[in-house]
């Protein structure tokens, strides 16, 4: 059971981090909250007694998103259920509202957000491997005096392990800067026990851009989650498919890479088996998804996966 | 505690009053407004039954500190209709039988409304999506998708509202599809169940439960939480008058551990105080010094020679051993074309109804202790407590509150032994509301079971013996492990007549969460084994598995496992109806689901995909736009 | 391999009605009452089936009037008669006969009354929804105004019963008896999609037949096999209490996983009437049952999907993977070659053994 001595809903940037800094150790940041009172119950932390809690919902700074110079910054308050309703957001960051359908319910996608997910630092955290796709970096601000001081973390650099990150004391995110890609087709493929409210066992998310003949993969991004303590980009895989001739061969032979970067110590066998098939999947989902492409692969599906 | 001004719009009534800062929109809800509607069904956000609206958008309750909720408009189940009165949405409930226990079911009607207010014309894929946050238990969701289609037809007015009456009656009732007479209740959060009634000058009772799966408890020593302020009284197993014990079939069971603790969980102490926060730090005064003892966690281990005792009266650690046997089994096998053997297991399972364990209890006017809860056995509830309080029977009084799922899960006693204690204790009514997790790891689980499997049969499938060896592991308690055993026994072979046949049942404890009640009792795990076999001699023989089982089954006359003779059966017909309905085509089972073509009718669900929302899957095809 | 397969399979199972090897007993207090309204007291168990309906039911049903002027007494143990524990199926076959004959009985008086009031043979008198007729005789009136004229004749019409089902205990060395007096039968047929990437399987529909006896209520018994169902497929597929010596590692919601609206298969159900024939009601049960055959129905079809026995429940992903995985080609076919091999029978079923 959760209790606390105070509970703060600043409504400035400035106010949260004047209190953030001077909340006594042990306090918390809350943005959604989903995470907190799960947290304090039997069985985890059971009970729990936070000095301060630093509720930053209402942070008018941390509304919103912006787009400008190909990047798309959302506001740390951006809520899962905005990539599913909101048009822009889903035209502009392919593979979230996929992984967002796929992330706990509607209920709480209506009050969690993404830059909470992150800081969560779980390798099983669904929301690592689409911002990892598209080159997500964090916003994070604390004060020096009274002035706010912002600095920039990649979303790689940004989890260091299960429940550890970069953050500083005092420091706070306030936004999550992804690539607006537009024109990309998006996918993710997610196992669990069910379909609804379920952690992921393993996770990917993929973004792939062909040429107008649907011919060739432009670009190609693969991420995978719940397979190592850090979010995973598929680099090398990506590099043998950027500019290649789409064939389901070459999509086979490069989704055969990713089973090496299975680091995961529970399931490994699992895992690697999902992960070989996600990829491959993941990036025919997205190469489906893309609008107004119809892709040209260059064999047949029976004659590559002897 | 500090202290927290909040001031919000609920069901359209301005609120403005203090409240705790640690507390969620839920607890200020049904504490601090006593609008009990919304329920706790796991405090976790993984289940639904305390679905709230927060400014438009359905959120649940339990994950929300109210903090965040001040300055809102709140909607809460008691806000739908006016009073009386139901929404579309509750009577379409209402009409197809949507409600079964009705725990989950406010929660429910708030994520149906939910996604009709989102989506008018939301299709049955994306309903089942806007429900995926809010479990049910009893109704396996069928009725619940068909009254929100039903609803969303009567308000897009494709129907008329009279298919939300009552069915007009025919010659009988008996045969008809009354709607039910407790579901309105059920349906506006006006029903009380256990958790939802307050008293005056109510206690709450928390408890103190074992960290050890096995253990002797050295000492107790509760002075210190006794002498907290709040607290009115403090109890363990010294405080029981009579003869202590309780159990469905064996009494093994003390009310709380009574000199050591044999599995995770279990009661020590219980705390009644002012309020539960204070009777839970309470708990955390109470000083048990424990000394821990090996345990046996396998049930077989536990069956070998030498291994750790749990209950001084079973030196083997057999709850129970069902015989059953019947003809040659020998010569039964040595007269078969095939033998076939496999092993198979099933797991422990819980109950997880959506009502975690509640009650009341006092001592009324005429010196009667009362207990009231969501028991599934008022009747042996009393017997029990007569002996263990030591007092007339017609001095324990046992009143069913309403039940918010059972499946046999609130057949045991658990609970109700403690508040009738402590109110005995205090003189004053006694609330207690476990968590989910303490219902978890305290309540009894379905068995967990192995079974040795071996059966001959003839070349045109007739089974000619069986051989049937099943284990079960018990748990710490007996609760219902001798019946379990009995059923398994009984139903084991399945509905086939069996000529010959040895079958033994073996309930064994261990230091284990008990195994207890839990429907079928028994009969799903044998028959799980029974039913597979099927198949596989059906494989083996190249038969189709409906046939096989026909060749086998039994018919008014046969003679059972017990050898009971059979005055009707009808699994003939079931038989063919099965066939029938599910349009199957008939033949051996390997592996032919590639070729068969009876797959895929109109009376299958399409795959799950998720995104049902976006036509065709592919996101920003609904057109609609929201502030968010 | 293709990533989605499908497969059907079927089950049948049986099961008692009412306490296993023992005597079972219920009773119950009917009044009819003034308004031509009813009131029944028994020591019922409402656990969500639907219980409380079903004998407002039968009580209209046997006393000629509508179930919603039938009020049910709380169940208390200083108040009601004893009708025992909501469990064993035994609710509607115990409690629905107790309440049958009680009112039986209520009826019986009232109409002894009215017959003498119409000076008509009793064996005439009808009564159903709220209204009494004697047949043959142009006599007709409401059931309000039939208790009046009772009630004015100086009789409340009253009843009670007790019901009994003769159950046996089971031989300590062969476990023969008679168990129960009434079994019912049933059988279902799941039709899976497994996706041999991840191992996930998605059951897509389920054709349930059971026998009742007696449907009092069809919409409540198709809601008790749905429900039953959807419990026996959280077994197959997901649910795992599980303990680390004793410690449970599955303490909430969060792990121990319960299917969701999105788990679940489109269910049909067809109800079976074979009446039981030593009880008045001719209704047996269907809590339990409805559970029994699922489980294997779905492992006999992901069987047909894909070719392996799972014989270790929950059949979960991971499981279903690594089945997969072990499968040797062509092992599905093992059995049927063995067939005509009755030397190499044995040999092969105890190889099946040891997988």
């Amino acid at each position: 059971m959760l209790t606390c001595d105070n509970y703060h809903l600043p409504i400035t940037l400035q106010d949260a981090l004047v209190l953030w800094a001077a909340a006594p150790e042990g306090s918390r940041l809350v943005a959604g909250a989903t995470d907190l009172l799960p947290w304090a119950r039997e069985g985890r932390a059971g009970e729990v007694h936070i000095p301060a809690l630093v509720d930053l919902s209402r942070v008018a700074e941390l509304h919103g998103y912006t787009t400008a110079k190909g990047r798309v910054r959302l506001g740390a308050n951006t809520v899962w259920q905005a990539f599913l309703t909101d048009s822009a957001l889903r035209r502009l960051l392919p593979c979230m509202p996929h992984c967002s359908s796929w992330f706990a319910d509607d209920q709480i996608r209506e009050q969690a957000t993404l830059a909470g997910n992150l800081a969560n630092a779980s390798p099983v955290a669904d929301g690592t491997p689409p911002v990892a796709a598209l080159n997500g970096v964090l916003e994070l601000a604390h004060l020096e005096g009274d002035t706010i001081v912002a600095r920039t973390v990649a979303v790689s650099d940004f989890v260091l392990g299960p429940g550890r990150t970069v953050l500083e004391p005092g420091e706070i995110i306030t936004a999550v800067t992804l690539d607006s890609a537009s024109g990309y087709g998006g996918s993710f493929q997610k196992v669990g026990q069910r379909r609804s409210l379920v952690i992921s066992v393993a996770c990917c998310a993929a973004l792939v851009k062909t040429d107008n003949t649907g011919c060739v993969f432009e670009d190609v991004r693969l991420s995978l989650g719940g397979v190592g303590p850090r979010p995973i980009r598929l680099n090398r895989l990506e590099s043998a498919l950027r500019g290649e001739r789409i064939s389901h061969g070459l999509i086979d032979r490069a989704a055969h890479m990713a089973a090496a970067e299975v680091a995961s110590r529970s399931r490994q066998q699992y895992r690697r088996s999902v992960v070989v098939s996600f990829v491959g999947a993941a990036i025919r989902d997205a190469l489906a998804d893309q609008s107004d492409v119809v892709v040209n692969f260059q064999d047949t599906e029976e004659t590559a996966s002897v | 505690m500090s202290e927290l001004w909040v001031e919000l719009e609920i069901n359209n009534r301005k609120i403005a009053r203090k409240t705790q800062a640690h507390k969620r929109l839920l607890d200020f809800l049904r504490d601090d407004l006593h609008l009990t509607g919304s329920k706790e069904g796991c405090g976790a956000g993984e289940c639904g039954t305390c679905s709230v609206f927060v400014d438009g958008r359905l959120v649940k309750s339990c994950l929300m500190p109210v903090a965040k909720a001040s300055g809102c408009k709140v909607e809460t189940i008691e806000g739908l209709a006016a009073p009386g009165q139901l929404t579309t949405i509750q009577q379409a409930f209402h009409k197809t039988g949507a409600s079964q226990c009705g725990y989950c079911i406010p929660g429910m009607v708030m994520a149906a409304t939910s996604a009709l207010r989102q989506n008018p014309q939301a299709g049955i894929e994306e309903i089942k999506e806007r429900l995926g946050g809010n479990i049910c238990r009893c109704t396996g969701y069928t009725k619940i998708f068909e009254a929100v289609e039903l609803a969303r037809a009567v308000i897009a007015g494709d129907q008329s509202e009279d298919v939300l009456a009552e069915e007009p009656v025919g010659k009988s009732y008996i045969g008809h599809n009354q709607r039910r007479i407790d579901a309105p209740a059920r349906l506006s959060g006006r029903l009380k169940y256990a958790a939802d009634i307050r008293m005056t000058d109510m206690l709450q009772m928390q408890v103190l439960r074992s960290p050890h799966a096995h253990a002797r408890i050295v000492s107790i020593d509760t002075s210190e939480a006794e002498a907290m302020a709040g607290v009115a009284g403090v109890i363990t197993s010294e405080d029981v008058p009579g003869t202590d014990g309780f159990g469905v079939f064996v009494h093994d069971q003390p009310v709380m551990a009574r000199g050591k603790v044999r599995h995770v969980g279990e009661a020590v102490a219980a705390v009644a105080a002012e309020d539960l926060i204070t009777a839970r730090q309470a708990l955390a005064k109470i000083n048990v010094v424990y000394e821990e003892l090996p345990g046996v966690f396998d049930p077989e281990e536990a069956m070998q020679p030498g291994a750790v005792v749990l209950h001084d009266y079973a030196a083997d650690n057999i709850v129970k051993h069902i015989p059953l046997r019947k003809g040659d089994v020998a010569a039964g096998f040595a007269e078969a074309d095939i033998i076939l053997e496999e092993n198979f297991s099933t797991q422990q399972v819980e109950h997880a109804y959506l009502e975690p364990e509640a009650g009341i209890a006092y001592v009324d006017a005429d010196d009667v202790v009362v207990v009231i809860s969501p028991s599934q056995n008022i009747t042996h509830h009393r017997q029990m407590l007569s002996r263990i309080l030591d007092r007339p029977i017609n001095k324990v009084r046992c009143i069913m509150s309403p039940v918010g799922g059972g499946f046999g899960g609130k057949e045991d006693m658990l609970y109700q032994g403690m508040l009738a204690l402590a109110a005995m204790k205090t003189h004053r009514p006694v609330q207690l509301v476990f968590t989910r997790e303490e219902s978890i790891v305290a309540s009894a689980k379905r068995h967990p079971s192995r079974v040795r499997y071996k059966m001959g049969l003839k070349r045109n499938g007739q089974i000619l013996a069986i051989r049937f060896s099943m284990i079960s592991d018990g748990g710490a308690y007996g609760m219902s492990s001798e019946g379990v055993m009995r059923k398994a026994a009984i139903l084991s072979c399945g509905p086939y007549e069996v000529a010959n046949l040895c079958v033994d049942t073996t309930a064994v404890y261990t230091n284990n969460t008990p195994s207890g009640a839990f429907r079928t009792f028994g009969g799903m795990q044998a028959q799980f084994a029974t039913e597979s076999m099927m198949d596989i001699a059906a494989e083996a023989l190249e038969i189709d598995p409906f046939e096989i089982r026909r060749v086998n089954m039994m018919l008014p006359g046969s003679k059972t496992h017990t050898q009971q003779e059979l005055n009707s059966a009808s699994l003939d017909r079931v038989l063919e109806a099965a066939e029938a309905a599910s349009r199957w085509e008939t033949g051996a089972p390997h592996m032919r689901g590639a070729t068969r073509s009876d797959l895929g009718g109109a009376d299958t669900r399409a795959p799950c995909t998720l995104g049902a929302r976006f036509a065709g899957g592919r996101p920003g095809a609904d057109g609609k736009e929201r502030v968010w | 391999m293709e990533r989605k397969l499908r497969g059907r399979g079927v089950a049948a199972s049986w099961y008692g009605i009412a306490r296993t090897a023992t005597i079972d007993r219920a009773g119950a207090w009917a009044e009819l009452d003034d308004g031509g309204t009813a009131k029944i007291v028994t020591g019922v168990t409402e656990i969500g089936e639907g219980i409380l309906t079903l004998l407002a039911q039968v009580a209209a049903d046997a006393l000629g009037i509508k179930p919603s002027d039938v009020t049910i007494g709380d169940n208390d143990t200083a108040r009601s008669p004893e009708a025992a524990h909501a469990g064993a199926t035994r609710q509607t076959y115990m409690i629905g006969n107790a309440v049958t004959l009680a009112c039986r009985e209520a009826k019986m008086a009232l109409f002894e009354q009215i017959a003498t009031h119409w000076s008509v043979d009793i064996d005439c008198l009808l009564a159903f929804d709220g209204e009494l007729q004697a047949r043959g005789h142009n006599l007709r009136m409401t059931m309000e105004e039939a208790v009046a004229t009772c009630k004015a004749h100086g009789v409340v019409p009253v009843g009670s019963a007790s019901f009994t089902a003769h159950g046996t205990g089971l031989d300590p060395v062969d476990g023969s008896g008679s168990p129960w007096q009434a079994y019912v039968f049933g059988a279902q047929v799941a039709e899976v999609e497994v996706d041999t990437y991840t191992g996930e399987v998605q059951v897509l529909g389920i054709w349930a037949v059971h026998d009742v006896g007696r449907a009092i209520n069809p919409r409540g018994v198709e809601g008790q096999i749905e429900g039953g169902v959807v419990q026996g497929l959280g077994q197959a597929l997901m649910e795992e209490y599980q303990t680390v010596d004793g410690h449970p590692v599955t303490p909430g919601f969060a792990k121990y996983i319960l299917p969701t609206a999105l788990d679940i298969p489109q269910i049909n159900c067809t109800i079976i009437e074979d009446p039981d024939p030593l009880s008045p009601l001719g209704a047996k049960g269907i809590g339990e049952p409805a559970l029994v055959p699922t489980a294997p129905a779905i492992m006999n079809a992901i069987y047909d999907a894909i070719g392996v026995r799972m014989t270790s429940l929950p059949a979960t992903p991971e499981k279903i993977l690594q089945a997969l995985q072990d499968k040797t080609p062509g092992r599905g076919r093992d059995v049927r070659t063995a067939r005509d091999e009755g030397a190499q029978s044995q040999e092969l079923a105890q190889r099946r053994g040891a997988l």
